[in-house]
């Protein structure tokens, strides 16, 4: 089982306690990947959320061309994606690939998260409320990129 | 403190990355992500510090070999 000490190191899980951290935990499970798996692709439908416990990934977007796919981001520990799935249900919006071997993920079912958010209000409104500030760091990163 | 840090590459042609990390990136520091070498040359804190963790915003320039 995931330990609650590693998820008190994700920032979505900010202000959560004991208890509402292992019973995260319960619904995570653990995926190894090495460079260059494919983690999630654009397009497909979503399910989980993934979070990046050791390793390195890149989000990319669009079809190969000579150069390859165009990264947009590159997420290092402690880092998650697929969280829009949690938000709008929606088609993945990027390919993400493992960059390191031995990437290790933590990865929650969103069907699993919203029932346990349904059952304890505080769980949702606080990771929700961390999502939400995730993606505004997200988008102020970028911003800054085209400063 | 956890330090989730974005690294911005000047010039936005390199993505760059966010990663959490125990140490306060620091100007002059250099990092190594994406199989290259930055220096960073200037460090904002735009969004307050929550519980346990900072939030910074890392501008990096590439180092020449």
């Amino acid at each position: 089982m995931v330990s609650t000490d590693l998820l008190k190191q994700v920032s979505i899980f900010s202000d959560l306690s004991g208890e509402q951290l292992a019973r995260i935990a319960s619904l995570c499970r653990e995926e190894t990947h090495d460079k260059g798996d494919v983690i999630v692709r654009e397009n497909e439908p979503s399910k989980e959320l993934y979070i990046i416990q050791e390793g390195t990934a890149a989000v990319v977007l669009g079809a190969p061309s000579l150069s390859g796919p165009t990264p947009i981001l590159h997420l290092g520990k402690g880092q998650i994606f697929g969280e829009f799935s949690l938000v709008d249900r929606g088609l993945r919006s990027a390919t993400v690939n493992a960059t390191a071997d031995g990437t290790i993920l933590y990865v929650i079912d969103s069907d699993d998260f919203i029932k346990l958010c349904d059952e304890d209000n505080h769980i949702g409104y606080t990771v929700m409320r961390n999502i939400a500030a995730d993606l505004s760091f997200k988008l102020r990163h970028y911003n800054l990129t085209w400063r | 403190m956890i330090y989730q840090v974005s690294y911005v590459v000047i010039g936005g042609r390199h993505p760059g990355t966010i990663r959490n990390q125990e140490e306060r990136p620091e100007v002059g520091d250099r990092v190594e992500f994406a199989g290259q070498t930055f220096e960073i040359v200037e460090v904002l804190e735009i969004i307050p510090p929550r519980g346990d963790f900072a939030y910074l915003h890392a501008t990096c320039k590439p180092v020449e070999r």
